[in-house]
């Protein structure tokens, strides 16, 4: 059985598409199931695609927004490097580098296997995995912030090349981990070609080639029908943007150009700086595709035909489209800002489509040092999420990973046994979300106490000198900022710590929306009752005394 | 002379199921459901059965005769669904009381910017935090502080809770404090309803082990209520027996202990279908099934292997993680009454919308006009265009055509293709579903029979076994009884757990024995608790077993003996194959620890046996009512098919493809080139047709029927 795209019937495209998903699901569930590092079997930091023989993503499990920067290009990047005839089944291939292909910074490893059939490339499985490594590195340029691994075979016959992994464990600071991840990487690949072949066996290798064709036209058209809502026009908006590593805020802008169908982005951004937040290309793509999304299609499928009706542009060797040798490590932090870029110039179109400012961060706490249990060099990641922007219908989500990220916690019960740290509160701030009809989500306050001397804590954070934005007469959530044993820590991205000291990570709430006067009184009381705005706010912002609490509780 | 009495209490109907220990006869009755007050429909249901049996004078005292009542309610999961719980409140570790919101910090959709945390069902006010604090060593790094725990219930109490959960970090290793705080709140509130975490869930991972005692707390009141009333209720009507109600493991419990554990009952409704299905099945002589029950809006699966149905620790409902023994059962929003429709990038998609039992499909003519999976059926000529439920409710089937026809006009096909295409399009989700409780369990669905029930089961099943390469389907005698009938074929059965982290080696050989000593004698106090003789109780246990390293367990079953290095070696080769079949590779060279341990109690409940029926002959010609005009695709147009009447088929009786086979409650499609076999259980069992004279097919009799793996 084959078809061309013309006899295809769309009951046909949607039950491929329907296994290819299936397909991603399953190589995700493998990977997060059969890996070591709690950043991957527990924090799900990790992506999983399909793609076509052409390099064209067709599928991805729906992980982490952010990868889908990764993901792009990289299979052009290996083919670029190797003759077809040379790659061959039982092969795969590895890479990081955001400047030459396949990342969008080094800890996130991508895995490519192409998939054959009947002798013949029909696609290639794809996933990424953050490796939570490469600790106590610089961030001037990225020779100093771990391996760059270019776009090279990783396996044959299915078996490791001995020297490339050789070569990288070598840079790695916890080896061990690294290699039960690769492991589990390979896992889901080897997962993925097998259900990719037993489609394919099923409907024939021309029907899935040109189903796949129409999934990206699929995708394409419900991009397009979602701009045609967007009333035409050139919108505008600018934010600054602040982090731990930077003395002065950067100014950023966007002039944001709907025309029927197509939506045109041009940033304006300064020039690179020497520190971990720049973005390359493909992140910046990937941030503008993922903020679109929300807006013109939730349930749009993340495939490669996302882009065909959005053009973005930057400045190259500016910040949001820099060029070899930035550093790039901590550019999820200005991918969120490029997220309320976005959606601020969204608001003015379609106002009641899109969110306040959410806490624009992803606060990242890195620890590493030497468990004093074991004797053994650990490097431990965790992100804490904040809160996320008031819309037109519902308050802000208090406490969650926001837009570009949405990565899980490490429980607790694992976290201590597995590393010399102590979790001393996990808690909501209250009166940290902005005030408005429907108030922004509360940030978080993470303590952790560590357990250790000569301890090394990398910190990404942002908001911290400037707010989250409200929407429509809503106010600005509050800004973040990190404490040592309940001291501010000025700017730098690296605090030392010993035994017995506790870091604090206090996150940013998410900004309100619509005038605070019509938020309904017995929600203003509920909020009161529970802590998340104080008496005097009640009575300032929204006119609510404290006496009608008592009234309001029974 | 005794009876056994299962009590199914569903949405729309409860079923009532009756059997006749000395007879073996099975009546099955239906009454609607009274969700006010569910329990009148449980009594009402059980009294006008046994009147029907008896005789409306012989009924008063019959009740007496009843040995054995199992009941399935879904007071439990609705008062959750809806929110109507109980006011809670929480105790918890100083520093963690906004947990329950924060939960893995995820957000639960990743595109849509609307999509709603749930509700947290005890408010943040009513969540305190007392000074206490153990390590992850079980170790107590602060001590408690009774002081504020006795300040606490007091403002609990002050703030009229009806329900109070206590949850601290790593009570699954040092109870102490938890108990302790129990009791000063048995003191200080008399008549609340306590659930603690070391009691209700003594697992790791501190949100989900949270997110489940909350849930215990919250229905906890209601559930009480409800099982107490019905217990009294029922001893008033006359049963002497101590009632027992389902759990989401597939197993019963008595009402008292339901009672104090009522999250072990959320899945208690689905949980005894597929236990009916399997029991079913494996008496027909198949003990490897997927079931599939597909009613008006979802879909329920499950895999079932060796007549056992796989188990899960647990699941999501609603977007709050619940952690308890239950089957592994997935639900797809794939019913009779999905709605299609075509999304904005043009493809033909169907539900999750359903138009439900009201207004219901098109063709019920209560103001639907999208079309639903019923009427595309309708239109197919698959279901009887005049009437469905055996005439009982009459449908106007042009409008099923105008709905599908005006569905098609948009995707430039035809009608009778865009009734074919809702099917596909509704199969390739259900496909789906199974694929998550089959293949990515490292199990092929190829080696299974599918097992149809629910109202739109069989309707499906024949399209959904193809379409995951599935040789044979299985239609009970009464699909949409089958939970009610499950009840009478369950176990009594009690789950005990423990997180106790340790490395799969001999020199562990103590904690291992020690743990499952304690938990098994456990197992035996509730096992004289509900007063099981001495050879109707049997113990399982399991180990959660991963690689150092990893987090996600596998559960691997240990033989109940003494543990030596022969058993620890046992256990390390069995989680090695587990791990490669489910993943497709294993690494022997690596240390394997246990996570959890889990020792299941069964006691041998006495089961329904039910007769055979003598073999007569594959001629099933007087069984054909009519023919009905179908189409199938594989002709390409509409074919006349005989149409059978269940009622009418006798054991041995074959029906060759194509065909359908109508019933009370469903309809069942025989595809082309495919032959039903009825057994002597009066099971439809359908297999690629043996093409030849059927008669020589039926020769050798049952025993191509319980052969696994026969097709040639």
């Amino acid at each position: 059985m084959s078809a061309t795209a013309s006899e295809l019937t769309p009951v046909q495209v949607e039950v491929i598409g329907s296994a290819l998903e299936s397909i991603c699901d399953e190589m995700g569930e493998a990977l997060v199931k059969t890996s070591y590092s709690p950043n991957i079997k527990e924090r799900r930091d990790c992506t999983t695609g399909i793609f076509n023989a052409g390099g064209e993503l067709l599928a991805q499990a729906e992980h982490i927004p952010m990868h889908l920067g990764s993901l792009m290009g990289i299979v052009n990047a290996i083919t670029d490097r190797y003759a077809l005839e040379d790659i061959r089944d039982g092969d795969s291939f590895v890479g990081n580098d955001p400047h030459i292909g396949g990342g969008t910074h080094l800890p996130d490893i991508v895995l490519v296997t192409p998939i054959f059939v009947e002798g013949a490339l029909a696609g290639w499985a794809t996933n990424l995995a953050h490796h939570s490594d490469y600790a106590e590195r610089g961030h001037e340029h990225i020779f100093q912030e771990g391996l760059r691994i270019p776009p090279v075979r990783f396996l044959r016959d299915w078996t490791y090349v001995p020297e490339v992994m050789d070569l990288i464990l070598t840079n790695m600071q916890v080896p061990a981990e690294r290699v039960a991840d690769f492991n589990a990487q390979v896992a889901a690949n080897r997962l993925g070609v097998a259900r990719f072949r037993e489609i394919s066996e099923k409907y024939g290798p021309a029907t899935i080639e040109a189903a796949g064709q129409e999934l990206l036209d699929y995708t394409e058209r419900k991009v397009r029908a979602g701009i045609r809502e967007v009333p035409n026009g050139r919108y505008r908006f600018s934010d600054t943007f602040d982090c731990n590593e930077l003395d002065e805020q950067l100014q950023l802008s966007v002039v944001m150009t709907v025309s029927d169908e197509h939506l045109d982005f041009e940033f304006t951004a300064p020039e690179q700086v020497r520190a971990s937040i720049n973005m390359v290309e493909t992140a910046l793509l990937a941030t503008v595709y993922y903020a679109a999304k929300t807006v013109v299609g939730p349930d749009i499928p993340a495939n490669g035909g996302l882009g065909r009706a959005i053009s973005v542009s930057a400045p190259r060797g500016s910040v949001l489209n820099c060029v070899a040798p930035a550093a790039v490590n901590g550019r999820i932090q200005l991918c969120q800002r490029v997220v309320d870029l976005v959606h601020g110039a969204l608001a003015d179109a379609v106002p009641s489509r899109v969110i306040a400012a959410s806490n624009g961060a992803v606060t990242g706490t890195q620890f590493s040092g030497t468990d004093p249990r074991t004797g053994r060099y650990y490097v431990y990641l965790e992100t804490i999420g904040g809160g996320y922007g008031a819309g037109c219908a519902y308050d802000g989500l208090d406490g969650v990973q926001a837009h570009m990220t949405n990565t899980s916690n490490l429980p607790v019960e694992a976290l201590e046994s597995e590393y010399p740290l102590f979790v001393e509160r996990y808690a909501l701030i209250d009166g940290s979300g902005g005030e408005g009809e429907h108030r922004g989500g509360m940030g978080i306050h993470r303590q952790v106490r560590v357990e250790h001397d000569d301890c090394q804590c990398e910190v990404g954070m942002s908001r911290m000198l400037s707010r989250p934005w409200g929407l429509l007469g809503g106010t600005a959530g509050q800004s973040a900022r990190l404490e040592k044993n309940g001291v501010v820590v000025p700017t730098g991205d690296v605090v030392h710590l010993s035994r017995g000291d506790s870091i604090s990570a206090i996150t940013a709430g998410g900004g309100g929306y619509g005038d605070p006067a019509n938020r309904p009184k017995d929600v203003v009381l509920r909020d009161l009752r529970e802590e998340r705005i104080d008496s005097s706010t009640a009575e300032r912002i929204y006119g609510v005394t404290n006496d009608e609490n008592s009234g309001g509780a029974a | 002379m005794s009876w056994r009495v299962g009590v199914d209490t569903g949405g729309t109907f409860t079923d009532v199921c009756l059997y006749d220990d000395e007879s073996k006869a099975i009546v099955v009755g239906k009454i609607s459901s009274t969700p006010a007050d569910p329990g009148r429909a449980v009594r009402d249901g059980v009294s006008a059965l046994i009147a029907r049996v008896v005789g409306a004078d012989e009924a008063g005292g019959a009740m007496g005769r009843i040995d054995y009542f199992a009941h399935g309610t879904t007071v439990a999961t609705n008062a959750l669904l809806q929110g109507r719980g109980a006011r809670t409140g929480l105790i918890t570790s100083a520093g963690f009381r906004d947990l329950l919101e924060l939960g893995r910090q995820r957000r639960p959709k990743l595109y849509d910017l609307e999509a709603q945390k749930p509700v947290a069902l005890a408010p943040r006010d009513l969540r305190i935090e007392v000074a206490e604090r153990v390590r992850y060593d079980g170790t107590v790094d602060t001590p408690l502080d009774l002081e504020e725990v006795r300040a606490a219930a007091v403002s609990l109490r002050e703030a009229g809770v009806e329900a109070v959960s206590v949850c601290f970090l790593y009570s699954y290793l040092n109870p102490a404090h938890e108990s302790a705080v129990r009791a000063v709140l048995e003191e200080e509130l008399p008549g609340v309803f306590l659930s603690i975490s070391h009691e209700v869930l003594p697992e790791f991972r501190e949100y989900e082990r949270l997110s489940t005692v909350i849930i215990n707390s919250f229905i906890g009141p209601v559930m009480e209520g409800y099982l107490s009333r019905l217990r009294h209720g029922l001893a008033a009507d006359g049963l002497r027996v101590e009632p027992k109600v389902t759990q989401s493991n597939g197993g019963v419990m008595s009402f008292v202990t339901a009672e104090k554990m009522p999250v072990r009952t959320v899945l208690s409704g689905p949980s005894t279908g597929v236990v009916g299905a399997a029991r079913l099945s494996a008496q027909s002589g198949i003990d490897d099934i997927i079931t599939f029950d597909m009613g008006g809006t979802s879909s329920d699966v499950a895999l079932v292997t060796d007549a056992r149905p796989t188990s899960a620790t647990g699941m999501d409902l609603d977007g709050r993680p619940v952690r308890a023994p239950m089957l592994d059962i997935n639900t797809v929003g794939a019913g009779g009454g999905s709605i299609a429709w075509i999304d904005d990038g043009g493809h033909l998609k169907v539900g999750p919308q359903s138009a439900g039992a009201d207004p219901g499909p098109a063709c019920y003519g209560r103001g639907t006009t999208e079309p639903t999976v019923t009427d595309a059926n309708v239109v197919l000529g698959i279901l009887n265009q005049e009437s469905l439920l055996g005439g009982a409710m009459p449908i106007d089937a042009s409008l099923s055509f105008a709905a599908v026809e005006r569905l098609g006009a948009r995707l430039g096909m035809s009608t009778l293709d865009t009734a074919q295409g809702i099917i596909s399009v509704v199969t390739a989700n259900m496909a789906r579903a199974i694929r998550v409780i089959s293949v990515q369990r490292g199990y092929d669905p190829a080696d299974y029979a599918l097992v149809a029930f629910g109202g739109a089961g069989p309707l499906h099943s024949a399209r959904l076994a193809h379409e995951l390469g599935m040789e044979r389907t299985i239609i009970p005698q009464r699909p949409g009884a089958l939970s009610a009938l499950g009840m009478l074929m369950t176990d009594l059965r009690s789950d005990y757990t423990r997180t106790s982290i340790t490395l799969v080696a001999p020199e562990q050989i103590p904690v291992f024995a020690s743990t499952f000593d304690a938990l098994s004698a456990q197992a035996r106090d509730w096992f004289d608790a509900e007063g099981l003789a001495e050879g109707d109780r049997s113990l399982r246990w399991v180990l959660d077993v991963r690689y150092v390293g990893q987090n996600y367990e596998i559960g691997v079953e240990v033989p109940v003996e003494e543990v030596t290095e022969e058993w620890i070696a046992l256990v390390a080769a069995r989680f090695h194959s587990a791990h490669e079949k489910r993943y497709g590779y294993s690494t022997t060279s690596e240390r394997v620890e246990a996570a959890t341990f889990r020792v299941e109690a069964i006691g041998d409940a006495p089961q329904a046996a039910f007769p055979r029926e003598p073999i007569v002959g594959a001629d099933a010609t007087a069984a054909v009512i009519g023919d009905r005009d179908v189409y199938l695709p594989e002709a390409g147009r509409r074919v006349s098919v005989p149409l059978y009447a269940r009622d009418e088929l006798r054991a041995g009786n074959i029906v060759t493809g194509p065909a359908v086979i109508e019933q009370y409650d469903t309809t069942a499609l025989v595809l082309p080139g495919e032959e039903a076999v009825v057994d002597e259980y009066l099971m439809i069992v359908t297999r690629p047709s043996r093409g030849s004279d059927p008669s020589v097919a039926v020769a050798s009799d049952e025993r191509i029927l319980s052969t696994k793996g026969q097709s040639e």
